[in-house]
């Protein structure tokens, strides 16, 4: 593990640092400088921020006013009716993780349970990084390609594919092996290029509009499928940290204040079904990884459509108490699921 | 009325507040260099030899802002550490594989020393005769002075290149 202290669960970025531009960075600790500097560079950061904060606040309510946001459109609800007596979630151990995909969705009453024939339906898994899947910072292609494979079979009319990468897509499209095995389970991959996004309303707290990957306008079912995985600034990445991935633009505004950022993206989008990755989990230097020795085999899937409850679970695969992740307590808050993932109707198989 | 500020008295005080904590003396010593300076410095050490590496495309530049796009949730633990400028490129070894080498300039080697202590693996390695360096499967880490750099391979060829690239990187920031 990294042996920087995990920041709080409610720790944010510093505003002055990230937000603006680099003309607010750090508050250095003592230094040469001397005193005189130092307070000055004190006002003039308590200054730049308030001018930033002025600032923001200003380009919100421009960018809400100017586009009329009552014009742009909405996302669906994409969220099944739970059957009478059927599952809530199920987690599933073993060393063949297609096969753990099909017993977790099987569990949950089989993929006719959330995909109608006819329906058009998006997959989200973890592309973000120019990583291989040994290396566990993207959802793991077998996950992903039995995922279509389960979606094409319950009669879907179209099966997109798609994440905002972080790094350059083709490189992450093609390194992690997501592409080639999606493509050859069916699906049509849709690379985030300028003309992939359609502005929509966010209606967050924080977030009022963003540009979102066109396939979650138009599909009537949105899976996701992320991997469990060490964040540097959010103690975690998994299901509800997985919108990031819907949003074109900058990041760095989505990090200002990343739970609730998390939470508004997660209350828009409503998954109809989210099956966690767990094969390989990276349980330091996230998000991005790189090193071998960060990564441990875990063999393990979780499904549901409960992702709070999931994000808890695999929270405390990280080691970590699903209480002290702030987007969990903030996405338990919202209304948009339960850590007590031990109170569902949750069944374990294998290992 | 904020808005008035003059952005000039901002931009000095950018320049000046962000440094890192560093010994009188060796400031007053060493003056440093511009940000021009530093990132034409940066972007030097991707030229001439590079143990038999070559970069493929370019080498990116990211600033603070910037590093958002290419590390995401990474960013703020750099940053906090007084982080100035990242270059980072996709190489390809003497045999043809494929490597990502990122240096980060950390402003000084005190935030170099922070940082690598920070993201250092539990189960990473020390290397044998190069000091401030670890070793995991598919990654080489080392800080050089002011330098924190992260070297990733993605296959056993490209990895067995790493160190070969460690050393000329290295030798380049003396």
């Amino acid at each position: 593990m990294s042996s920087n202290g995990p920041p709080g669960p409610y720790d944010q970025v510093p505003e002055a640092r990230v937000s603006k531009s680099s003309h607010t960075t750090a508050t250095a600790p003592s230094d040469a400088a001397g005193v005189d500097r130092r307070a000055a560079l004190r006002v003039g950061v308590t200054a730049a921020m308030a001018v930033g904060s002025v600032a923001l606040g200003f380009g919100l309510r421009e960018r809400s006013g100017s586009k009329k946001t009552r014009d742009l459109p909405t996302l669906k609800d994409h969220r099944a009716e739970k059957p009478a007596g059927a599952n809530d979630m199920a987690i599933v151990r073993g060393p063949d993780p297609a096969a753990n995909v099909r017993r977790a969705v099987e569990a949950l009453g089989g993929m006719g349970r959330f995909v109608k024939r006819g329906e058009r339906v998006v997959i989200k898994p973890n592309i973000g990084w120019n990583r291989t899947p040994e290396q566990a910072a993207n959802t793991n292609p077998d996950v992903v390609a039995e995922v279509v494979r389960l979606v094409v079979a319950a009669g879907a009319s179209k099966v997109w594919l798609t994440d905002a990468s972080v790094n350059t897509p083709e490189q992450c499209f093609a390194r992690s092996g997501i592409e080639k095995a999606a493509k050859a389970a069916g699906a049509t991959v849709i690379r985030p290029d300028a003309s992939a996004f359609r502005e929509v309303n966010v209606s967050g707290k924080l977030l009022h509009t963003g540009d979102v990957l066109f396939p979650f306008v138009e599909a009537d079912r949105v899976i996701n499928v992320p991997i469990v995985k060490q964040h540097g600034l959010s103690l975690a990445s998994m299901a509800l940290k997985n919108w990031y991935g819907v949003l074109g633009g900058q990041r760095v505004k989505l990090h200002q204040n990343i739970h609730l950022s998390i939470i508004d993206l997660a209350a828009m989008v409503k998954p109809t079904l989210t099956i966690l990755d767990a094969t390989r989990i990276l349980t330091a230097n996230g998000p991005t990884g790189g090193s071998l020795a960060d990564v441990k085999q875990m063999d393990t899937i979780a499904a549901g459509s409960d992702e709070v409850a999931l994000d808890a679970f695999g929270a405390t695969l990280l080691g970590l108490n699903p209480n002290d992740v702030g987007f969990i307590v903030e996405g338990m808050k919202a209304g948009l699921g339960t850590p007590q993932w031990h109170n569902l109707k949750t069944v374990e198989l294998g290992g | 009325m904020l808005a008035l500020i003059p952005p000039a008295f901002i931009g000095w005080m950018v320049r000046d507040g962000r440094r890192a904590p560093a010994p009188a003396a060796a400031a007053a010593a060493q003056p440093r260099p511009s940000g021009a300076e530093a990132d034409k410095t940066l972007l030097a050490l991707f030229e001439g030899d590079l143990g038999g590496a070559k970069v493929k495309d370019k080498v990116g530049l990211y600033d603070e802002k910037g590093l958002f796009d290419y590390i995401d949730g990474a960013a703020p633990i750099f940053i906090e550490r007084h982080y100035r400028k990242l270059a980072a490129a996709e190489m390809a070894s003497a045999g043809g594989d494929d490597m990502v080498c990122d240096v980060y300039d950390m402003a000084e080697p005190a935030n170099a020393e922070a940082i690598f202590n920070a993201e250092k693996s539990a189960t990473a390695k020390p290397v044998a005769d190069f000091p401030d360096a670890i070793s995991g499967p598919m990654s080489f880490v080392f800080r050089s002075g002011r330098y924190y750099v992260k070297l990733t391979a993605f296959d056993k060829k490209a990895e067995a290149a790493l160190p070969g690239l460690a050393k000329a990187l290295k030798g380049k920031m003396k």
